[in-house]
């Protein structure tokens, strides 16, 4: 497995038991790699441990804060492990505090959080002593729309500073949204790394024009019937035309409807997906990776 | 590097300090710290006639050893359990360090309830201290001794029960064979080597020796001496046990 990342964010994607978590406990320390080597922020991940996991933040899967203590408490406890100066603690811990909105109830237990609370304290917990790069395990799984909505910004935020972040996910469309690049895991082995861009043309065999027209009945029939369409699905009362060459196909659909005393109500060009490039390249059906996660963690939601 | 030291060492405080917090008060440590060492003393002690210079330190010791070994199996195996456990490996602390801080927090703990025992029950029986002391260091030594025992076996299991089921492997042998309760020399002879291998009967050779002499005694430092070494043992051996087994 070859990775090169910096000043980005950078997803990993991949189905249950792929390999994603266990890269990650691998460059944070957390797992001792059997072959091979890796660098972390310039340290050796064998060599110099400690000084690895001095410049990387660590988001795990589960949130792993104390429950008996409050959040304050918790950050506080951050900052020392991480060594922040003894007069900047404080500091610190209000204005992330702040950032993350949990100033007004920093003193309570965190047994008292709800699960979005509990992930942003998490979180906050492992920025306490700025680091340059930030792993980030599933971070959004099985939380509500408003608390996955204000880490995905957060994501963006540490990406402005130049905080390189380290994000797995099997939510394909947050990867899509924050990733300046993807990697695809499938069995321990990286399958392709680029953009999310790049991947959707990659798979791109065909293009596609999604129209709708001012009636339905019957046009499917002949719909298909014209020469310069290869496939044709109904959606809603949109048609999705799957095309060799959209610039071509678009002027002779519009003389098809005035031919047909037809209005066209909307078109426009789809490109694939993501999830259309995931499934193309790891065989593995977007659904049942998402679903996979969901049994264990229920209430999972993308907003 | 003494600098590195010095800081690591601060961290393994601010461990010990967060385990205080967090764990103290967890249910197990009340059952197996206090009531245990509790019932053996009323069952094996208070029904015979026996020396206050005996029962005291015997069940001093017994404190700390269910007291220490109890807290680490919350202190560490529920902190694996939990997922918090991940949090302090990801943290620049080494294995070591960490295992130091695991430990100061069982010291601690063995400390107050050696404390919550002592100053009561030799007011009670009429026990004078002779040298107080010797009594702390035998206490302190033992306390971390037995605390990095505790995070041995723990660094074993997954479950809570399951350090304290591998606890009492230890701890109840340890308690029978030991001398707790009875002077080591009315042992029979082939007990009495087996009693020599186990780190209990040297604190509570120890400590009897504070309490019944004012002055160092060669047996006291040989005590003093075969305890460290024990604990530097555990400390080694947790070292790496909690190494092998995490990664």
């Amino acid at each position: 497995m070859n990775l090169d990342s910096d000043g980005e964010i950078f997803g990993f994607l991949g189905p249950n038991g792929a390999g994603k978590t266990t890269t990650l406990r691998l460059l944070t320390g957390l797992t001792k790699p059997t072959s091979g080597s890796a660098k972390v922020a310039g340290h050796d991940i064998l060599a110099e441990s400690v000084k690895v996991r001095e410049c990387v933040g660590v988001v795990h899967e589960v949130s792993n804060i104390y429950d008996e203590m409050s959040a304050w408490d918790n950050l506080i406890f951050a900052s020392q492990l991480y060594g922040v100066p003894k007069d900047q603690r404080e500091k610190k811990a209000k204005e992330l505090m702040k950032l993350f909105g949990l100033h007004e109830r920093c003193k309570d237990r965190v047994g008292t959080y709800s699960r979005g609370m509990k992930r942003r304290i998490t979180i906050a917990a492992a920025l306490i002593h700025e680091p340059g790069i930030l792993f980030l395990d599933e971070p959004t799984t099985g939380l509500d729309v408003q608390s996955s909505r204000m880490i995905r910004n957060l994501v963006k935020e540490l990406d402005k500073n130049g905080s390189t972040v380290f994000l797995t996910t099997h939510y394909i469309e947050e990867a899509d949204q924050l990733c300046q690049r993807v990697a695809i895991i499938s069995q321990g082995r990286i399958v392709t790394v680029d953009s999310p861009e790049k991947l959707k043309v990659s798979v791109e065999k065909h293009q596609i024009i999604e129209v709708s027209f001012s009636q339905v009945e019957d046009l499917e029939r002949r719909l298909t019937d014209l020469n310069y369409v290869n496939k044709i699905t109904q959606v809603g009362d949109k048609f999705r035309l799957h095309v060799e060459n959209t610039s071509e196909a678009i002027p002779l659909l519009v003389d098809f409807a005035r031919e047909n005393g037809l209005k066209i109500m909307s078109i426009n060009t789809l490109k694939p997906s993501l999830e259309d490039a995931f499934v193309e390249i790891t065989g593995i059906a977007a659904e049942a990776m998402a679903t996979e996660k969901e049994q264990t963690k229920k209430g999972g939601n993308l907003g | 590097m003494g600098r590195e030291w010095f800081k690591g060492l601060v961290k393994a405080f601010y461990i010990a300090k967060k385990d205080a917090k967090v764990y103290y008060f967890k249910a197990p440590n009340f059952t197996y710290g206090l009531l245990i060492p509790i019932s053996l003393f009323l069952a094996f002690a208070m029904a015979g006639q026996m020396n206050p210079k005996l029962i005291v330190p015997g069940l001093v010791s017994l404190m700390l050893l269910f007291g220490t070994t109890s807290i680490e199996a919350v202190a560490v195996v529920l902190e694996k359990q939990t997922g918090t456990f991940d949090r302090l490996l990801a943290a620049p602390v080494s294995y070591f360090i960490l295992v130091v801080g695991k430990t100061l927090a069982g010291f601690f703990f063995g400390l107050i309830l050696a404390a919550v025992v002592l100053f009561p029950l030799a007011a009670v029986s009429g026990t004078m201290v002779l040298n107080p002391f010797l009594a702390l260091i035998a206490i302190a030594i033992t306390s971390l001794a037995f605390s990095a025992l505790g995070v041995l076996v723990s660094a074993y299991a997954k479950w809570v029960p399951e350090a304290q089921m591998l606890s009492n492997f230890l701890r109840f042998p340890m308690v029978f064979l030991s001398g707790t309760f009875t002077a080591l020399e009315a042992l029979p002879s082939q007990l009495q080597v087996v009693a020599r291998v186990l780190p209990f009967t040297y604190s509570v050779e120890a400590l009897r020796s504070s309490i019944a002499q004012p002055a160092v005694t060669y047996t006291y430092i040989l005590d003093i001496v075969a305890l460290t070494l024990f604990a530097i043992v555990m400390l080694a051996l947790s070292t790496k046990i909690l190494e092998k087994r995490v990664t």
